[in-house]
């Protein structure tokens, strides 16, 4: 039996910009970190850029792709980290969503955010959604929250820098 | 609007990063220098993997011994301080820790699945213990 797909450019991009994100994941995950859980989080500038340019539903497609891919690649498909991996990414996108509608909705358009201020936000429920998770289902010890402090700090200053890079991505396609 | 370099901070970008600093402050603030955590810590809490911990007099003077995952952990508690002083485990980080000595402080054995926390009569993270 032969298979035949027709694709499209939507098709297309979405794979592209998927790939992308997948490459610098598995990249990051070589790298030691002084923390768990404190990652770069570099694959997170092209959803945020995917975001910002096609829209929430081919982030929405961009971001599992990466989750569920690079978990098979890195072997921790299903287990915890993809788990936390999932809901995060999960999260952190619906909160890009709802920020976008809401200066789109009920303040005037002119005053959203750059990437910088939504690659904050984002950050900041990606880091605390997960913590959550974490502490729900595999470490309730109300000890863990004495790191809390401490991860949002990284995941605010790491948000900085992504949100810099994105704008920059943005910027520079732009001019073009 | 603030620019440096080639990066501009919009005005918004500038509010949103003040809102992050003010969480950030807030979160030190509860989790490291909680003002409902002061007072005397009373009781020694041990706890074995999820099963509810057991509870031991700061007041008297005794030694601990209690079955984990890998061994055994002996815990020791003195003059209204608490520490590990033998653990089974390869790291040893649960006795390097040192004396237990103000309320809130913890200490675990993360390959024995043992964890030992210093409780007050009234403290705020016994509401977050009830809840598990």
């Amino acid at each position: 039996m032969k298979l035949h797909f027709t694709t499209n450019h939507q098709d297309h991009r979405v794979a592209l910009l998927a790939a992308l994100a997948i490459t610098i994941h598995i990249i990051e995950a070589a790298f030691p970190s002084p923390l768990p859980a404190v990652k770069p989080g570099l694959a997170n500038v092209v959803t945020l850029f995917t975001f910002l340019r096609y829209g929430w539903q081919t982030a929405l497609q961009v971001s599992l792709l990466r989750v569920i891919i690079s978990s098979l690649l890195l072997g921790t498909f299903l287990s915890p980290t993809f788990l936390l991996s999932l809901s995060a990414a999960l999260l952190s996108l619906s909160s890009l969503f709802l920020l976008q509608l809401l200066f789109r909705q009920f303040f005037l358009h002119k005053y959203q955010p750059s990437a910088i201020g939504y690659a904050v936000i984002a950050s900041i429920t990606h880091m605390s959604g997960q913590f959550l998770v974490a502490w729900y289902f595999f470490i309730p010890h109300p000890g863990l929250f004495k790191l809390l402090p401490l991860f949002i700090t990284f995941a605010v200053i790491l948000a900085i820098v992504s949100g810099i890079i994105t704008q920059l991505l943005i910027n520079q396609i732009q001019q073009r | 609007m603030l620019t440096i370099g080639k990066v501009i901070f919009k005005g918004t970008d500038i509010i949103i990063l003040f809102a992050a600093c003010a969480l950030t402050v807030w979160l030190y603030s509860t989790f490291w220098f909680n003002s409902t955590q002061q007072g005397e810590a009373e009781a020694l809490l041990v706890q074995f993997a999820d099963n509810p911990p057991t509870e031991y007099s700061l007041s008297e003077e005794r030694v601990i011994t209690v079955e984990g995952k890998i061994g055994s952990s002996v815990i020791e508690i003195k003059q209204g301080k608490a520490r590990f002083i033998h653990s089974s485990c390869r790291n040893q980080f649960c006795v390097f820790h040192g004396w237990l000595t103000v309320l809130g402080d913890t200490a675990a054995c993360l390959p024995n699945r043992i964890s030992i926390r210093l409780k007050g009569a009234f403290s705020d993270y016994d509401a977050l213990a009830g809840s598990q």
